[in-house]
């Protein structure tokens, strides 16, 4: 009877050959290991705040008189309201978890390199848009933090070039954040979901065209892949079990920790608090904002530091495939940027005062210096490491590599004689 | 490099170090809050209560308690009939001394109390630690360790109080109202526990019969 | 599951059993994790306390009607003097008869719904009852329907007398 139901629908719609193409047939390598199920848990986890979200929709008011009390109202009067909204807000420090580790498995087995660029970019794109998400559903609760959080930063477009102040006004829908700003960013916020999910087709489009890399970073034969379906399907369902046990102790028993005590003194735009923290996973940006003495140096550095990360394909030059694995100084400057990224955590978590002013601006000299330094590095390590001698297989991609880069310089060079003749 | 761990092992010894290294710097300069277990349990709020509803609510509003709430923490409807005079059971535990009043009195409205409990670092060890570090400064004046320049005023008269049963019984009575604004911020904290502890017993039972079924599936590869 | 190379009939049995239990857990964990959230949508604690309502009535003169919320809907209260009682003793001049001592607790209080029961209007307070101005069904001083589409005579709501100035709408003695 299904199988009738299922040819009916293959006569109009390509239900099977898609099922049979992006799952039970689509060629995975085997060697994959846990680092590659952060992409679908942090699918797990949009799904986790699209819940929860649509159903706090349903009682929050979106109104600077009211949004407090609302969210009050969730947690004492409706029912699991309290369960809804620490799912909610645990949820959001999740997702950054998730994308971060996530970032760093691209980062640290090089799979943003040819063909995949495409894939990282798209990744950038989503990152930013789950930043702008959070940041806009932080402001929701109205409290003291949300308001004077939207305040500091809304206030950071001012450093816009000869239209800041207009700019700054038109973001808010008022002079300072206040009723009108609540209102678009609820709407928003409401919004921007559905087009990370948007987002995501295009990025697992891109992954569907040029395939997961693995963690040897070399292309494996065709015989070394198995079907996503079932490996990869009970995997990545096992992975959420383990995920959801480290998500529910949060939720259930350390909720607060994720909220800022002061969120829960409703805004007063007469009273900064004493200490303006953003939440942990912006941190290390605003480190690097306050860095800089200038407003717009300031902007333009943590812009930056964020976009930075999109030249990285261009920035690595080392023919040797896979990231670390194979490349010790590679390996080093991975390892060495993680720790600058958690010492930049740290000095944005302080008020700037005392040694840390100076520690943070160190820190963002590393910041951007590891990745200007990456170019000469990579060059530099792949020399060393062909001298050294390299595994069979992986000498095999250099020399094509190597040959590769060759024929283009002589292509290029031929041509030029060509149009010289001319 | 020679030992695969190496690095990521140096990494976590760093971060981890650091991690603690900024705690420790960060609370050798504040005030210590003392460490001080409240109990939280049904008896201890129902105590706490009857303290903060006669003396606390005189100047502190709890705008997000109800007088029908009273009876979650197993008061019967004699004893809430009893706190709320002619109040419906809808009314806020709304402060007797009026915001004018207030203003007159102290220079400022006394904060709500609802909250407070989670609207400070460690709320209840900062409860208990402010209504405790009163002392004297002078002549029939005090001052507030915690909060120097506090405008309420010594409650308890601890500052001045010096027979040890009293002392005592004063004590428990803070405690005891520091478990009642535990419960009054976050009123189904101890639901929300019980549930965590199922839900995740119940996640360990499946995601153990998960791995079963992964390793099956997996085992059918090497041929 | 077509991919069963390795599986001979001891490895089929296991597989099946782990599987299966697998999934009746996993099926109950969802129903029970979709659970708060259906019920998230039922009405919530403060709401579910509005299914009463106390209505003090000491402040209240003879003749005097008063329209109070119960539930969101109006709630017609009528402190009767002596004469309307004597008016509206027996069954009644309407379509429906109905004893009038049968529709209140107390004679001199009457405690109605004030919906027209034809299609839901809040008729309006006349001297002789109430009057529809949807579609003209007129009521007498017990909520009977005298003339009008309306079929049926006013609801009564639950309610009963705390004391003798207080009732309590939504709880039935």
């Amino acid at each position: 009877m299904s199988n009738k139901i299922v040819a009916w629908i293959d006569e109009r719609f390509p239900l099977t050959a898609i099922i049979k193409h992006e799952m039970t047939e689509y060629p995975v390598p085997r060697n994959l290991s846990y680092w590659w199920n952060f992409g679908f848990l942090a699918m797990t986890v949009l799904v986790i705040q699209l819940v929860s979200g649509i159903f706090l929709a349903m009682h929050f008011k979106a109104d600077a008189g009211m949004a407090f009390d609302s969210v009050e109202h969730i947690m004492r009067n409706v029912n699991y309201g309290w369960l809804i909204r620490y799912m909610h807000s645990t949820g959001a420090s999740a997702f950054f978890i998730v994308i971060f580790i996530h970032m760093a498995r691209t980062l640290y087995y090089g799979s943003y390199r040819a063909p995949r660029e495409l894939m990282w970019w798209t990744g950038q794109v989503l990152l930013i848009m789950l930043m702008a998400t959070a940041f806009m559903g932080y402001l929701l609760p109205w409290g003291q933090m949300s308001y004077w959080g939207a305040q500091v930063i809304t206030n950071l477009f001012g450093a816009t070039p000869f239209i800041g102040p207009e700019v700054v006004v038109w973001l808010r829908g008022d002079y300072s954040v206040g009723d009108p700003t609540i209102s678009r960013f609820f709407s928003l916020h409401y919004l921007m979901p559905f087009l990370v999910v948007g987002m995501i087709v295009i990025h697992l489009v891109a992954l569907h065209m040029v395939k997961s890399s693995n963690p040897s970073g070399i292309n494996l034969a065709a015989k070394d892949n198995i079907p996503f379906h079932p490996y990869f399907t009970i995997k990545d369902i096992f992975s959420i079990g383990v995920f959801l046990i480290i998500f529910s102790a949060l939720m259930f028993f350390t909720p607060n920790s994720f909220i800022e005590a002061d969120n829960y003194i409703p805004a007063n735009p007469l009273k900064t608090p004493a200490h303006i923290v953003p939440e942990w996973y912006f941190l290390p940006f605003y480190a690097i904002l306050r860095a800089v003495p200038d407003l717009l140096g300031g902007v333009v550095a943590m812009v930056l530091s964020l976009l930075v990360f999109a030249a990285m394909p261009y920035l690595d030059r080392s023919s040797i495939p896979g990231g670390a694995r194979y490349r010790p100084f590679y390996r080093a400057l991975f390892y060495v940027f993680a720790v600058d990224v958690f010492i930049l955590a740290y000095v944005g978590a302080k008020p700037p005062e005392g040694f840390l002013v100076p520690l943070g601006q160190l820190a963002t000299f590393i910041y951007f210096g590891l990745f200007i330094l990456l170019p000469f590095l990579s060059s530099k390590e792949e020399k060393w490491l062909i001298k050294r001698g390299l595994p069979p297989k992986v000498q095999e991609l250099v020399d094509a590599e190597v040959a590769q880069r060759a024929q283009h310089k002589a292509d290029r060079a031929a041509k030029r004689a060509a149009r010289r003749k001319k | 490099m020679k030992n695969n761990f190496f690095m990521p092992v140096s990494f976590l010894v760093i971060i981890s170090g650091l991690f603690i290294g900024g705690n420790v710097l960060a609370s050798s300069s504040a005030v210590p809050l003392a460490k001080v277990d409240i109990e939280l349990n049904q008896e201890a709020y129902k105590r706490g209560a009857k303290v903060a509803i006669e003396t606390c609510n005189l100047c502190h509003e709890l705008k997000y308690i109800r007088y029908r709430n009273l009876l979650d923490i197993g008061f019967t409807q004699q004893e809430v009939d009893g706190f709320r005079g002619n109040k419906s059971m809808e009314e806020v535990l709304a402060a007797s001394m009026t915001p004018p009043l207030a203003k007159k009195a102290f220079g400022m409205i006394p904060p709500d109390l609802s909250l407070m409990a989670k609207a400070r670092k460690k709320g209840d060890r900062y409860i208990y630690t402010l209504m405790t570090s009163y002392h004297e400064v002078a002549d029939n004046q005090y001052d507030n360790k915690l909060f120097p320049g506090i405008r309420m005023p010594d409650i308890f008269a601890l500052s001045v109080e010096t027979d040890e049963k009293r002392r005592a019984m004063q004590d428990q009575q803070i405690k005891d109202v520091t478990s009642f604004l535990v419960w009054a911020s976050d009123p189904h904290a101890d639901t929300r526990r019980t549930i965590g502890t199922y839900v995740i017993a119940y996640l360990v039972l499946l995601t153990f019969l998960l791995w079963l079924w992964k390793r099956k599936v997996w085992s059918r590869l090497d041929d | 599951m077509t991919d069963d190379v390795k599986d001979g009939p001891d490895n089929r049995g296991r597989r099946d059993f782990i599987e299966s239990i697998t999934s009746v857990v996993a099926a109950g964990g969802i129903a029970a994790a979709a659970w708060p959230f259906v019920q998230s949508m039922n009405p919530s604690l403060d709401v579910l306390s509005k299914s009463t309502t106390e209505v003090d009535l000491s402040p209240m003169v003879p003749g005097e009607a008063k329209t109070v919320s119960w539930q969101g809907k109006p709630v017609f209260i009528l402190r009767r003097t002596d004469e309307q009682i004597e008016k509206m003793r027996g069954e009644g001049e309407g379509k429906v008869p109905q004893a009038d001592d049968s529709r209140v607790l107390e004679p001199e209080w009457l405690v109605l719904i004030g919906l027209c029961t034809h299609l839901g209007c809040v008729p309006n307070r006349k001297e002789e009852g109430w009057f529809c101005p949807c579609h003209g069904s007129a009521y007498d001083n017990s909520g009977r329907i005298l003339r009008g589409p309306a079929p049926r005579n006013l609801d009564l709501p639950p309610y009963q007398f705390v004391s003798k100035d207080k009732i309590i709408i939504g709880k039935k003695a």
